[in-house]
């Protein structure tokens, strides 16, 4: 038991804090709650808090089976949109089976597995996100998703919703104890950005997942909505969260080499080769949804083929060019990761690639400088550029042999996930959609 | 060169000395300096340990002594008691000796220290604070040699204190009984270092006064027990000065704790002391380093984890403010004790035992004096367990020295006292080769020398004539303290009888409940009854269960279920009462009785068997007993059986008892790992062989005296069939048969299904020995055909009407009883059919149908199927279909697929180049790892269904331990998960044939 601990107990008796929700989040990366009294905290924080652990198995629950939540105190957040007086807190959980061992369907814990993994071989993991939402009016049954603005591009709306609820939500956000770098209006009408500065990559799951909560909660203040869906309007850009990412061995960043091409050292070279190598059997987890492959192959600048290139920006890698002097930012960006992973295990097969990578010393292919976009098939296929899956159920195909995924989420969750996304492919299959009906009733 | 010079060398030898010309020559240049002739130099030379590098220090001392005006304070020493201090002190502390080098003023010391006084009068507080020019007698000591030099003071006087020590330890005839006193006068001036490392401090902190910081020591210090040279531990405690700000006084007490400690151990001109090591404070080397007690006191209150209490056991003030450290104490005293109650402690009571029992080997462990098997850490740790377990209920015993607790542990009746005495005797000499060790190059080391110089030093200052008598000891003590752990700790909890003698330890019930609990039984009471029961009275056997118990508890309670297993082992010892041969058996054969503890312990199948059959026990001393029987030798058992009686009802039981014999045989030697699971399915499977061929020939004669034949006019036999026909049965399984008759007889077909009929009776009857189940279900058209079918029926049936399926349940025919010839003629009937040369397309379809249905319907409802060994993805039956498979295909032309076993056969088409090697070991793996979960879910007895692997990662953990591997529970859960993927991933390429790429 530790300080930390006691810090929180201390903090909900002087902060008045009425309940404390402990997070967690099911395999499909959807936030789950327990809401505790104060009076149980530390009950939980010794024994952890029961509860049906098949509540992470997402939608194809099967099983159930007794877990404990166990909160992490270093994740303690006063929630600010719940107000000062009376207040509400929450706390990450991680899952444990009843005799204290890690749940092996937990995201959480798979990620923290892999984080071990790549300590052991001497590194941390560092991502920074970019996410991409949009804002919308209040969605209607059967009616299309309604923008809130016009806007494009870095465009500045005098006044627009969009700008008061970027300067709420980076507010709310601070508060909370998440850092801001950046944040623009982006392409589509409605549809923002805000990038998180860089940490450590637990931390970052974990605030990604504060992250989409927090910019529900601004919007419905608003009178808006706010949607982290891949790709809601089929004549818009999708929303991706571009990551960048970077090893460091202790103080120092491992990607950075000096006087090598792009300033990239031999790690980061067999890292990028590894997130190449396997981008397709990793994009049921990176691109988990039905939805998110109409991003992935809806043009404007998603990457839909496997290459790298820098200051390309059709490439699936790329490497952002940084200042002079500045090594300790070199990193690596992966663009087709969507906003809607779950980011615990997206992180957890990206380093797991990239780790591959190293350990089996792969070598990186030349990088690309053309619009991949504009080759053609042939040139394409000629120059040894392959696609990414088209589909889910194409992604779950190729993850379904994958060792990689297999080892990295533990034989439990890929599992799960397999079975979700057969679940859902299914679903999808079933449905006739407006376009059919469209495209077919008034000719067949 | 005289004579007398020659003799003179030969005795400096004789001495020790391994240089003797270069010795002699020292003596001489010594000589020179001092003025001074020894007496008997030889003689002298003869007392110190290592003679070469002490006459060198000599030298070195007296030119030092030259050069600074000293002379005369050596030159009082020749020949004197106090001389011979300094001789020894020279011949086993190099370092010692170059600090008399340096400090050569400090000779004077040896003539000044009264003989017949002890060092453990001297106020070493006093002297050290002295040392810096602070004031002993005040309140808050400041000094006035400040800073640096301030260091240096302390640490010349620290060292100055140390010699003193050090020379009356090494001079003392007999280091044993000497050493409380040096390990207390080690820690005292451990203490005082700090308490003048302190007043140091203060001098430059000037806001001082703030803050009132007390140094608690732990560990050895604690326990006033030091060595020479350890690492010290200590926690910093500190209250604010009346009127003073929390905070303030909280950072000014931070930097005088780092100040104290830094004047201890940080490098400097004269070298440091030793570490200061506060990382056993709250929350370790990320806590804060100085808390006040309220504070430390909440933390052992909510969050520290039982061993921090272990530590706790040992605080004592040792410097700074006396009221706040007397505090910190008397608040964390008696949460020690509370702390036995927590949860987790077992667990933690159960590794300490562990660590001592098992032994982890530490590095070049046969020269760890500290922690290699019987060293100190395995008294310590033997005597805070029993101090942990008894210490909450007895306070006598909270006492802070290992040898104070032995004591006390004594006295109070908790161990014996010849073992009380023995221990205390190992510790002591264990402590004094640790302190030899130490003093030689003040190094922290606890490793016995591997240079055989260095060995003889050590022998030599640790009064040893000889480094083989060193060794010898060395080793008995090793062995004793291992061997009295198990004294120490298990015997105890055997009640006390009448005729004990006054020497023996005794617990009460309460006492005894408390150990039994702290190595893992559930139930203590239910447990010590059983003990009572075993050990009562005065009979040959409860005194030969006494001494049996205390090893047979400590295996019993390695094992997963230590409250059945002592249950049953108090029954098997009921049932035994009057057999001699049981309790020698155990007493005799450390094997048989450690192998007894963990199958009782462990599998509830063996347990049943034995207890059923007690007269088995007699196999675990034997390895060669525990081998399974082969098949031959097995027929001839049998066959004696028939021949000696006409008598079916007789016979048949003998028959059945025989199989049951052979069963436990089979499962004990399963579970103790002798054999693996696939040999134990052979093994199963000749069992049951062996039954059924007796009962073949039983029926048969009673269907012939029945039916008033002399001999019976027709043959028939049996063909073992699916998992048996295989060798593959399990120790639960059916046997699937079918029954083939041949003769020529009117009354043919209605004898063969009689004598099948007597053949399952005979075999199911109730009956005091267990049944076999006989079930026929897979012969000709199935429940709906005949029984028994005779060979020409069978021919046409299969040649004519049968379905692919059935082919494919013929490639496990075995024909395994009854008469050769037709046995022969059935097989190569049967060959036709079931190695095909070539297998329709319309065949291969039906079977991919069929057993794609299975996999729908054949699962039971509610189960995960993930979990299901035999019908799961990738389980047994992917890769029996999937090699079965290949044998319809190939078997025609491939030899070796001509095999009812899976593994030969799986084999076989590897060699042929029909599997690739990867997917052959996939699908092995698959299949051996599944048999081995079978086989431990029916040797553990535990689970409804011996098929499905369980959700429970401890009772998965446990089935680990039958299979002997090191899995966790999670780890195997995992490994299965893989394993079976795989096959999977085989089965659905090879056997279904789905393209998988794309």
């Amino acid at each position: 038991m530790n300080k930390q601990q006691e810090y929180v107990l201390r903090s909900v008796e002087e902060r008045d804090i009425r309940f404390i929700r402990l997070w967690f989040t099911d395999v499909l990366g959807i936030l789950k709650s327990v809401a505790i009294a104060p009076a149980e905290l530390e009950n939980a924080f010794t024994e952890g808090i029961g509860f049906d652990g098949s509540a992470v198995e997402g939608l194809t629950r099967v099983y159930e089976a007794d877990m404990l939540a166990k909160p992490d105190p270093t994740t303690f957040q006063i929630l600010p949109w719940r107000g000062a007086e009376h207040g509400v807190a929450r706390m990450f959980c991680d899952i444990s089976t009843p005799d204290g061992e890690p749940a092996l369907s937990d995201s959480r814990q798979v990620l923290k597995r892999n984080l071990d993994r790549a300590s052991e071989l001497g590194f941390t993991f560092y991502t920074h996100p970019e996410i991409e939402f949009y804002l919308l009016e209040k969605p209607e049954p059967g009616v299309p998703p309604k923008p809130v603005d016009r806007a494009g591009y870095f465009d500045n709306v005098p006044r627009g919703t969009a700008h008061n609820f970027r300067r709420e939500a980076i507010t709310m956000l601070e508060s909370m104890g998440i850092s801001v770098e950046f944040s623009h209006h982006e392409a589509g009408p409605g549809q923002n950005e805000i990038d998180l500065r860089y940490a450590d990559a637990l931390t970052m799951a974990d605030n990604i997942m504060t992250f989409r909560t927090v910019i529900k909660e601004v919007a419905l203040q608003q009178g808006v909505f706010a949607s982290f869906m891949p790709k809601p309007l089929a004549d818009g850009p999708g929303s991706g969260m571009h990551t960048h990412m970077s090893l460091f061995e202790g103080d120092r960043n491992a990607f950075y080499e000096a006087g090598t091409d792009h300033q990239l050292s031999q790690v980061a070279r067999q890292f990028m080769a590894g997130l190449l190598k396997y981008a397709p059997e990793i994009s049921a987890i990176t691109n988990q949804y039905v939805n998110s492959y109409k991003r992935l192959w809806g043009g404007a600048e998603a990457p839909s083929y496997v290459c790298w290139g820098s200051n390309n920006r059709s490439a699936l890698v790329r490497i952002p060019i940084h200042k002079p002097g500045k090594g300790q930012s070199t990193r690596v960006e992966y663009r087709a990761l969507d906003s809607a992973a779950n980011p615990y295990l997206a992180f957890s097969v990206l380093l797991s690639a990239g780790l591959k990578g190293i350990e089996d010393g792969l070598e990186l292919p030349e990088g690309a400088e053309d619009d991949v976009w504009e080759l053609s098939a042939a040139e394409r296929k000629a120059m040894g550029y392959q696609a990414l899956p088209t589909s889910l159920s194409q992604a779950v195909e190729v993850m379904e042999r994958s060792e990689l995924v297999a080892e990295t989420l533990g034989e439990r969750v890929f599992d799960f996930v397999l079975r979700n996304k057969r679940a859902e492919w299914k679903a999808y299959r079933a449905q006739v959609t407006p376009y059919e009906l469209e495209q077919y009733l008034p000719v067949l | 060169m005289s004579s007398r010079e020659v003799s003179f060398a030969t005795r400096l030898r004789r001495a020790g000395v391994s240089d003797a010309a270069r010795a002699e020559s020292l003596i001489a240049q010594i000589s020179d300096i001092t003025g001074v002739q020894l007496e008997d130099p030889a003689h002298t030379v003869s007392y110190l340990a290592d003679p070469d590098t002490g006459l060198l220090q000599l030298l070195r001392i007296a030119e030092a002594a030259r050069d600074s005006g000293h002379l005369d304070a050596l030159r009082a020493l020749a020949d004197t008691a106090a001389g011979g201090r300094l001789g020894v002190l020279l011949g086993a502390s190099v370092a010692l000796g170059d600090f008399l080098v340096l400090h050569p003023e400090f000779l004077a010391d040896f003539s000044a220290w009264p003989e017949g006084e002890s060092f453990a009068i001297v106020d070493q507080r006093r002297a050290l604070l002295e040392a810096v020019g602070a004031d002993p007698d005040a309140d808050i000591p400041v000094a006035t040699v400040e800073g640096d030099e301030g260091v240096r003071a302390l640490r010349v006087a620290y060292r100055r204190q140390l010699m003193r020590v050090a020379a009356e330890d090494l001079y003392a005839d007999q280091p044993a009984p000497l050493f409380p006193a040096v390990g207390a006068a080690l820690a005292d001036l451990a203490g005082a270092a700090l308490e003048a490392g302190l007043a140091v401090a203060r001098a430059g902190e000037p806001q001082h006064a703030l803050t009132r910081l007390a140094i608690i020591g732990m560990g050895k210090c604690g326990g006033r027990e030091l060595n020479y040279v350890s690492d010290v531990d200590v926690i910093f405690a500190a209250e604010p000065a009346e009127g003073a700000d929390e905070d303030k006084a909280l950072r000014v007490a931070i930097r005088l704790a780092n100040a104290a400690s830094r004047a201890c151990d940080r490098a400097g001109a004269e070298p440091a002391l030793w570490q200061v090591d506060a990382n056993l404070r709250p929350e370790g080397k990320d806590g804060v380093l100085v808390r006040n007690v309220a504070s430390h006191r909440a933390y052992y209150e909510r969050w520290a984890e039982t061993w921090e209490f272990q530590a706790l056991l040992k605080a004592r003030p040792i410097a700074g403010d006396r009221e706040v450290g007397a505090a910190y104490v008397e608040a964390m005293g008696p949460m020690v004790w509370k702390a036995v109650e927590r949860e987790g402690f077992v667990e933690s009571a159960q590794a300490m035992r562990r660590r001592v029992e098992e032994h982890v080997p530490a590095h070049e462990s046969d020269r760890q004096i500290k922690l290699g098997p019987g060293g100190l850490r395995d008294v310590e740790f033997t005597i805070q367990l029993l101090q942990l377990v008894h210490g909450r209920h007895d306070p006598s015993l909270r006492a802070r020295s290992t040898l104070d607790a032995l004591a006390a542990l004594r006295r109070g009746g908790y161990v014996g006292r010849p073992d009380a005495a023995k221990m205390d005797r190992s510790y002591r000499q264990l402590r004094v080769w640790e302190h030899r060790l130490q003093l030689r190059r003040l190094s922290r080391t606890h490793l016995m020398p591997a240079a055989e110089d260095d060995r003889r030093v050590l022998a030599r200052a640790s009064g040893f004539a000889t480094v083989e008598y060193m060794d010898e000891v060395w080793h008995d003590i090793r062995r004793d303290v291992r061997a009295m752990h198990l004294e120490m700790f298990y015997r105890p909890i055997l009640p006390v009888v009448a005729s004990l003698s006054a020497d023996e330890a005794r617990l009460d019930d309460a006492a005894a409940r408390d150990r039994l609990a702290a190595i893992g039984f559930d139930d203590p009471q239910a447990a010590l009854r059983h003990i009572t029961a075993l050990t009562e009275g005065v009979s040959r056997r409860a005194s030969i269960q006494r001494q049996l118990l205390p090893a047979m508890i400590g295996w019993l309670a390695d094992g997963a279920d230590p409250d059945a297993g002592l249950l049953a082992f108090r029954r098997l010892s009921e049932q035994l009462e009057n057999s001699q041969w049981y309790l020698k058996l155990l007493r005799d054969s450390r094997t048989a009785a450690e192998r007894l503890a963990r199958l009782l312990s462990t599998s509830v199948y063996v347990t049943d068997a034995l207890l059923s059959s007690a007269e088995n026990v007699t196999w675990l001393g034997d390895n060669a007993q525990l081998e399974p029987r082969s098949p031959e030798r097995l027929a001839r058992e049998a066959d004696a059986i028939l021949k000696r009686s006409d008598d079916a009802d007789q016979c048949i039981t003998a028959l059945r008892g025989l199989r049951r014999r052979e069963l436990a045989r089979v499962a004990a030697a399963d579970v103790l790992g002798l054999i693996d699971s696939v040999q134990a399915a052979a093994s199963v499977t000749a069992t049951a062989d062996m039954l059924i061929a007796g009962a073949l020939r039983i029926a048969t004669a009673v269907v012939a005296r029945d039916e008033g034949f002399d001999t019976l006019p027709i043959s028939v036999i049996v063909v073992a069939m699916g998992r048996y026909g295989g060798s593959e049965m399990s120790y639960s399984s059916d046997a699937d048969v079918q029954f083939v008759f041949d003769g020529e007889h009117e009354q043919a077909s209605a004898l063969a299904v009689k004598v099948a009929r007597e053949l399952q009776r005979l075999l199911q009857a109730p009956n005091p020995q267990p049944p076999l189940e006989i079930d026929a279900d897979l012969r000709p058209e199935g429940r709906n055909g005949p029984l028994a079918r005779s060979l020409a029926s069978c021919t046409a049936y299969y040649e004519r009407w049968s379905d692919p399926w059935e082919a494919q349940a013929l490639l496990r025919a075995r024909p395994c009883a009854g008469d050769e010839e037709l046995l022969a003629a059935f097989t190569t009937m049967i060959d036709a059919v079931r190695y095909p040369p070539e297998l329709p397309p319309s065949a291969l379809k039906q079977m991919r149908t069929l057993k794609a249905r299975m996999e729908s319907e054949r699962l039971p409802r509610g189960v995960d199927p993930r979990r299901h060994l035999k019908l799961g993805p990738g389980g047994l039956s992917d890769v029996e279909w999937t090699v079965q498979l290949l044998q319809l295909q190939h078997a025609h032309d491939v030899d070796g697929l001509r095999t009812t076993r899976t593994r030969e056969a799986l084999h076989a088409a590897t060699r042929a180049g029909l599997l690739s090697r990867t997917d052959a070991a996939d699908l092995d793996d698959a299949w051996v790892l599944a048999t081995d979960l079978r086989g431990a879910l029916a040797l553990r007895g535990r689970e409804r269904s011996p098929d499905v692997l369980p959700g429970d990662a401890r009772e998965v953990r446990i089935l680990a331990g039958i299979m002997n591997v090191d899995d966790t529970g999670a780890e195997l859960i995992e490994r299965h998960g893989r394993t079976t993927r795989h096959a999977r991933a085989v089965t659905e390429r090879v056997f279904y044939g789905w393209d998988t790429t794309t």
